[in-house]
């Protein structure tokens, strides 16, 4: 299996603090695998999330995508290749359907196919969003529909990996229960590479995540 | 045309009496205003008597160089001022802020005075001074809403703009709207300045020039050059800076700089 990303003696800091965040940090991730990233709040799982896509800077190392030092990439590709969704999912003040389109709006995503309506409304039942219209505002959606649609959203750029933060950390047990299957789905049926940060109890039914724990500014193999 | 009839000290001191009445209703309703008041009267005076002072000296000037280093004194100043309000320690904005304008300022203030008005030398301070105080004031005013606009909202929604930048939006993109919305903030008070002029108020340049027996069919061209040279400098100025600051609010990989306060 090739080496989808690669993260050599990562190191980080926020500006101002005298202590790294992590130190030396290595991590590869190959193609079709899916990595639980475990750890207690404050150990800089979300940060290593942000680094990968560059919503942070790193204080040492590099990080290589498809064998490419991300630095060298333009920012906004590397972002259309790597799907990034935040905890708390964000969503612009327009319809669902201009939520999910907005990915086409940006220059980098000019020559992909914007996907039919006739595939968001499919996609919305696959995510268990079959009682939202494209045409009603993305506002008014719960959390947890909001968290699913932003999931959706990344993966209509189709991207070759992708990143969730701590997905279920504002949802109930159900919505929680909702995005679970649909990671588990993503990755066993549709083949795509999942690095997930959480620091919930999830027990994996259809698929086998490699766990791995951050603590002590690196990550280890959980037991 | 009639002689601008002089105010005599007494005359000077009598229009006093409108502070007398000031006072006397922050002191009736405890309106707590007396000190400002007072303050605000005492500089007043002097600082337009320095400033009558300074001008008599200014446009007497032959030397250009004097009228370039006012016109220098008065960019710094509105700089100074422009950082008093921002009050942004994150995004190092001064320089660029300083540079835009004293060239943008500089040029309106040269295309009015040597192509407009056709004044020859084009320093000439009677016009020159005039013209870029007028630009430096109004322009000044815009850009400090323009920048505290863009660096508040761009805090306030982190979050939505790093969302469109994990999207694949560039940061120009990504911060669009923000943008947008700061430079108009900016330019708006210049664009309903057009719309309310000679209807809902007679501009201060022009009534000055009235007050001073000027033909008031000449007073209003001198007033259009003015409306539309503020509007022109303040959209040209606004928008070179706040490109500028936006680049720099945004890091090498278009991450957002500016953290919480």
């Amino acid at each position: 299996m090739t080496a989808l990303l690669e993260i050599k003696n990562l190191s980080f800091g926020y500006e101002g603090s005298q202590s790294l965040l992590f130190e030396e940090l290595d991590l590869t991730v190959t193609e079709g695998e899916f990595i639980l990233v475990k750890g207690i709040s404050g150990s800089g799982k979300s940060t290593l999330l942000r680094l990968i896509c560059r919503l942070n800077q790193p204080t040492g190392g590099s990080i290589f995508f498809q064998g490419q030092d991300i630095t060298t990439l333009t920012p906004a590709r590397l972002r259309s290749r790597i799907g990034y969704v935040a905890q708390i999912p964000q969503m612009i003040d327009a319809s669902v359907e201009e939520n999910l389109l907005l990915p086409f709006s940006f220059a980098v995503n000019a020559e992909k196919p914007r996907p039919l309506k006739s595939k968001l409304v499919e996609m919305l039942q696959s995510f268990y969003l079959q009682d939202i219209r494209p045409d009603q505002s993305a506002m008014k959606l719960s959390t947890g529909q909001k968290q699913r649609l932003a999931i959706m959203r990344a993966l209509l750029q189709d991207p070759l990996l992708l990143l969730l933060d701590e997905p279920t950390s504002a949802l109930d047990q159900e919505s929680a229960a909702m995005v679970f299957a649909i990671m588990e789905r993503l990755n066993s049926r549709e083949g795509k590479t999942l690095v997930t940060v959480t620091h919930s109890e999830y027990k994996p039914q259809t698929v086998h995540p490699l766990t791995l724990t951050l603590a002590h500014h690196k990550l280890h193999a959980a037991s | 045309m009639n002689r601008i009839i002089d105010i005599s000290t007494g005359q000077l001191l009598l229009a006093l009496l409108f502070i007398v009445a000031a006072q006397a209703s922050s002191f009736i309703y405890h309106l707590g205003l007396n000190r400002d008041i007072t303050v605000g009267t005492v500089r007043t005076f002097a600082q337009l008597f320095l400033m009558g002072y300074v001008l008599t000296f200014i446009l007497k000037s032959s030397n250009p160089w004097l009228i370039l280093t006012v016109f220098l004194v008065m960019v710094v100043s509105a700089v100074f001022i422009v950082k008093g309000r921002v009050k942004e320690k994150q995004i190092p904005y001064i320089i660029p802020t300083f540079l835009t304008m004293l060239i943008t300022y500089f040029t309106t203030a040269l295309f009015v005075s040597s192509l407009v008005i056709g004044i020859t030398p084009w320093w000439e301070p009677r016009y020159f001074i005039p013209a870029g105080g007028m630009v430096i004031g109004n322009s000044m005013s815009a850009l400090a809403i323009s920048l505290e606009r863009l660096f508040r909202e761009l805090r306030q929604e982190r979050e939505l703009v790093e969302m469109k930048l994990s999207l694949g939006a560039d940061y120009r993109e990504a911060s669009a709207d923000i943008f947008r919305k700061a430079v108009s903030a900016g330019m708006i008070p210049s664009i309903n300045a057009m719309m309310g002029v000679g209807l809902v108020f007679i501009p201060g340049m022009m009534s000055g020039q009235i007050l001073a027996g000027a033909d008031p069919l000449i007073a209003i061209r001198y007033q259009i050059v003015v409306m539309l040279m503020l509007v022109g400098s303040t959209a040209i100025s606004s928008v070179i800076i706040m490109l500028i600051v936006r680049r720099r609010c945004f890091g090498s990989g278009d991450e957002v700089l500016l953290t919480p306060l």
